[in-house]
């Protein structure tokens, strides 16, 4: 089975088919996709900012990273929920948008920001959890995490607006009626 | 109103809005990150007044540390929704849903103005626990936040969601998502 057929079935299928039929489905999943989007990056911000060493670091970064984190992964899972139910309405189409590529490129370089944080600088953050300044490396991945996920949301919204019209138009083609 | 958003439509900014392919998509995404920035900042003072977060600091730090970032965002807010309006200003003036998003964020930006008031002096310095009529307070405020990001989006689908009430002529998303 290859990579297009999975993504033609995923069209094909029902949930996909009340998507496009429902007149009301596509307004609210939209919604409830932006608020989860909206809290995944609103929690990740505090976390990123605690890293950065401010508004407020009377609080140690592993705490309040404890405390947003699992409010982040609620949001995710929603928004992962909504989000596929958006791409299986039109998944032919998605597949093929530069702009829909391109955010899934960012989400995976948001994961790999993290994975690293987490696998390297994390480690040690017995040393530095109470410091108002985090050391360098953990400073680099707030930054890099709010410009990575601020770019997820650009190319999410840029999606709705190349999409059904996003093609080179051929020049060589013999039309014959 | 009609006759005010063709006029508004033919300044020369909105020309500029209109014209330029990615100002709109970006203004959009300027938007979503900042609700994201007010919304979570939002939930934690409500959630605080709830002590369900950080019961462990007194209100007022949690209120000094969040309220600026929401007011802040709403600035950003302000800014680029008025410049989203002016691009498009017979979409927004026609849809049901941004009138009554505005009225909602009248009454949510009151009602946060108050909470702050009446609580961040009352419990500046130790930590408080909330009576249950400040509980519910505070949730209101989130419910309507909720139903500002959802409105918010619904002013694409403005046919979809209000059917018949629907003054808009058709469904707008087609051009505009």
């Amino acid at each position: 089975m290859t990579l297009v057929s999975i993504v033609q079935s995923i069209q094909d299928s029902g949930v996909a088919e009340w998507m496009r039929t429902s007149v009301k489905a596509m307004p609210i999943v939209e919604a409830i996709h932006v608020l989860a989007a909206a809290t995944v990056f609103g929690t990740i911000f505090i976390v990123d900012l605690r890293l950065l060493g401010f508004p407020d670091t009377r609080r140690s970064f592993k705490r309040i990273s404890d405390e947003m984190l699992q409010l982040t992964w609620v949001a995710f899972g929603v928004a992962l929920l909504t989000g596929a139910l958006m791409f299986a309405a039109n998944a032919n189409t998605y597949f093929v948008n530069t702009a829909f590529r391109f955010k899934m490129l960012a989400l995976l370089l948001a994961g790999l920001n993290m994975a690293i944080f987490q696998l390297v600088t994390f480690r040690t953050v017995g040393a530095w959890d109470s410091n108002s300044r985090p050391p360098s490396a953990a400073r680099l991945a707030g930054v890099l995490s709010i410009l990575v996920w601020a770019t997820v949301i650009f190319f999410a919204r840029w999606i709705g607006f190349t999409k059904g019209f996003q093609f080179e138009a051929p020049t060589d083609v013999n039309f014959q009626f | 109103m009609g006759g005010f958003a063709e006029s508004l439509a033919a300044t020369s900014l909105s020309k500029t809005i209109q014209g330029v392919d990615w100002i709109i998509p970006l203004l959009q995404s300027i938007h979503i990150i900042t609700i994201g920035v007010v919304f979570v900042s939002s939930l934690m003072i409500a959630l605080r007044v709830m002590g369900r977060m950080r019961a462990d600091e007194p209100f007022a730090v949690v209120w000094n540390r969040f309220a600026p970032w929401m007011w802040s965002g709403l600035v950003v807010m302000l800014v680029t929704g008025v410049l989203l309006v002016v691009g498009e200003p017979v979409r927004e003036f026609t849809a049901i849903s941004f009138w009554m998003k505005m009225a909602l964020l009248a009454v949510a930006v009151v009602a946060t103005v108050s909470l702050g008031r009446v609580f961040a002096s009352a419990a500046r310095v130790e930590t408080v626990v909330f009576r249950p009529g400040a509980k519910v307070f505070a949730g209101g405020i989130l419910v309507l936040w909720l139903a500002i990001i959802f409105l918010g989006r619904a002013i694409a689908y403005d046919v979809e969601v209000w059917g018949s009430l629907s003054s808009t002529p058709s469904p707008t998303h087609e051009s505009s998502p």
